[in-house]
């Protein structure tokens, strides 16, 4: 049944997790790089699971969505609504490579704040049982990820931004809303868009953390 | 990305920044209402959408015909002959295709089939470079019909668990909703049940406050957007329809070295003592590679049986299940547990030996290895201590254990009690 794989990644998935937390929760003042460095490895190794797991998501995903959505090439217009307001994952190779740390992890933190409502937003909208409990805990996957960039944070001595509990950006409609009134295609192809921008995200955040983790090392 | 794409969905940005300036003065007051009525019109004009389908999102009953119109936004400079039509990703013939004006082309569709997808079929208007405009969901299904096959029982007599069937296939394709609802037949309010998560298929779990020896009155609702329907009702009283879980620790083993013998031995569920109930067995059991099922369909109330009459040298599966009879103290039966998990076992060979052939010898040897392993997960405690020796100390035990064996052969099924190890 459906269900085994789950909760094998389910039990993979909580001992990252507690892996993760057990070593970014350490506040001691004289931790040593050397544990920092462990905890960006497990914060990596984290990125590139999620990412092995949304792969499968994401198809299954797209063939609940039906054709042109599950074609290999299709790509419609990305739509400019509250739930795709984050900053591109995609960014010139000299301005990534000379982010600051404090930096590169807040751009980090507020993708993944932006996705996780996305992403919620989506299972809460999914009419297909199997595929809503499979983004839902895809989400706590996503959420154990925020959290580990957080506990980095702390942990390097950078204070995470003014909106660290960002409210969630569909509460507060502007009172000119530009964006065009949603129905079920745009929805459709909102959520296409989400996927695609968290791949591009798990993927770049990867990188992010190989670099954090040399030059820490440095 | 095409730039002229993000234009055309941040063209609004500009607009909305012109407000934000100089709140704190009272001109800019002024300024702001006066933008506000200004901006409203573009609000609920079509300058932020590339296109407009209508109907958009329609939910149509199966074999209908629709026509469906996309309206190109001016600003693109597209002339409607250069747009196409896609339904589920297949580009829709020009014969289908109607040009109303000089930015509206209309589609005709004939006998519409059920939804490829619950999620809708997707009708994409694009341009002539295949770039996507605008789009509408489908959603094509048939209203409810009566929900059938409605059956319950129950694990425990405090819970309950029902499954139903759709009545007609036209309303799989849509999203269709079903509501569990129950009473008490002489009194009581209607009651949703709220947990559908839990079976395969279309079922509902109640976990708690059931009442027993009266009756409860169940049905089903199904509701999607074309229409409704109600199920016949069921009556039962939750002691009419209780199960168990099947036996735990079912154990197959070999009577000494007798080719022909198996015993089985299994638990008693622990319901039996919770809910006063008497629980009979049935065992089924089958050759390895076969399809077949031998039932032995009266095995009384005991916890063990021999099975006779096998082949030797084969590997046999087995299952027992159980079902609760005499619950509280009525003379209802139950109904049958799920059968156990297949327990393997194989009956030793009839040839001794030494005397048998080297590729019989290593099946042999297979198969009494398969048993020592089996009798080191119920004596050994951890793999720590697995040796040579352990398998010796075996070997022993099972000459010793031939050799109190009674001689002879059993014919018949034969049930005694044995004590358990």
């Amino acid at each position: 049944m459906a269900k085994l794989p789950q909760d094998i990644h389910q039990a993979q998935l909580t001992l990252l997790l507690a892996a993760v937390m057990g070593c970014s929760q350490v506040l001691d003042q004289s931790v040593s790089l050397a544990s920092e460095r462990t905890s960006i490895e497990r914060t990596y190794e984290l990125t590139k699971y999620l990412d092995h797991q949304l792969k499968e998501i994401r198809d299954t995903y797209l063939s609940y969505l039906g054709p042109p959505f599950s074609d290999r090439d299709f790509s419609p217009p990305r739509p400019n609504s509250s739930s795709l307001s984050l900053p591109s994952a995609a960014t010139r190779v000299d301005l990534w490579r000379g982010l600051e740390n404090g930096v590169r992890l807040a751009q980090n933190q507020r993708a993944y704040t932006i996705l996780l409502c996305a992403v919620k937003e989506l299972a809460s909208s999914t009419l297909c049982p199997y595929l809503q409990s499979s983004l839902l805990h895809f989400c706590s996957g996503l959420s154990g990820l925020l959290g580990a960039i957080s506990g980095l944070m702390n942990t390097l001595g950078y204070t995470p931004p003014s909106h660290g509990n960002i409210p969630p950006l569909q509460g507060t409609t502007p009172i000119i809303s530009a964006a065009p009134a949603p129905n079920d295609f745009s929805r459709k192809v909102e959520g296409f868009w989400v996927l695609r921008e968290l791949q591009s995200w798990l993927q770049r955040s990867a990188k992010d953390f190989n670099r954090l983790k040399k030059r820490l090392r440095a | 990305m095409n730039s002229s794409h993000l234009y055309a969905y941040s063209d609004h940005r500009e607009e909305n920044s012109a407000w934000i300036w100089n709140e704190g003065e009272s001109s800019s007051r002024l300024f702001f209402i006066f933008s506000l009525i200004l901006l409203i019109p573009q609000v609920f004009s079509s300058s932020t959408h590339l296109a407009v389908i209508s109907p958009q999102d329609p939910t149509l009953p199966i074999g209908s015909n629709l026509t469906a119109s996309c309206t190109v936004s001016a600003h693109l400079g597209l002339s409607a002959s250069s747009l196409y039509w896609t339904l589920n990703g297949r580009r829709l013939p020009s014969t289908m295709y109607t040009i109303l004006g000089p930015t509206t082309l209309t589609l005709s569709l004939h006998g519409l089939n059920g939804s490829r997808q619950r999620s809708g079929d997707n009708l994409v208007c694009h341009r002539g470079n295949g770039g996507v405009l605008a789009g509408s969901c489908l959603y094509v299904g048939m209203p409810p019909e009566k929900p059938v096959n409605l059956s319950c029982w129950s694990r425990n007599t405090k819970d309950l668990r029902c499954s139903w069937s759709p009545g007609g296939q036209g309303e799989t394709f849509i999203n269709t909703r079903y509501a569990l609802k129950y009473k008490l037949r002489w009194y009581g309010r209607e009651k949703v049940c709220e947990d559908y998560s839990a079976g395969p298929g279309y079922s509902c779990y109640i976990p708690r406050d059931l009442a027993i020896f009266t009756p409860y009155e169940i049905w089903v609702e199904a509701t999607n957007q074309l229409g409704s329907a109600i199920s016949d009702v069921i009556t039962l009283d939750i002691l009419d329809v209780v199960t168990t879980d099947p036996p735990p620790n079912v154990q197959v083993s070999r009577v000494g070295d007798l080719d022909d013998l198996l015993t089985v031995r299994w638990g008693s569920p622990p319901a039996l003592k919770d809910y006063l109930f008497r629980a009979k067995y049935q065992i089924r059991y089958r050759l390895e590679g076969s399809r077949d099922w031998t039932v032995v369909a009266d095995v009384g109330n005991q916890t063990s049986c021999q099975l006779a009459g096998l082949r030797p040298g084969t590997v046999y599966f087995v299952q027992v299940r159980c079902n609760p009879v005499g619950i509280y103290g009525t003379k209802k039966p139950g109904i049958w547990s799920e059968w156990s998990h297949p327990t393997a076992a194989s009956t030793p060979n009839s040839e001794h030996l030494c005397d048998s052939k080297p590729g019989e010898q290593n099946s042999t040897l297979r198969k009494e290895l398969k048993q020592f392993f089996g009798w080191m997960r119920k004596h050994a405690y951890g793999c720590a201590d697995v040796s040579i020796k352990l398998y010796d100390q075996w070997r022993v035990w099972l000459q010793k254990a031939h050799k109190k064996a009674q001689p002879g052969r059993y014919y018949g099924a034969v049930n005694h009690s044995t004590q358990q190890t």
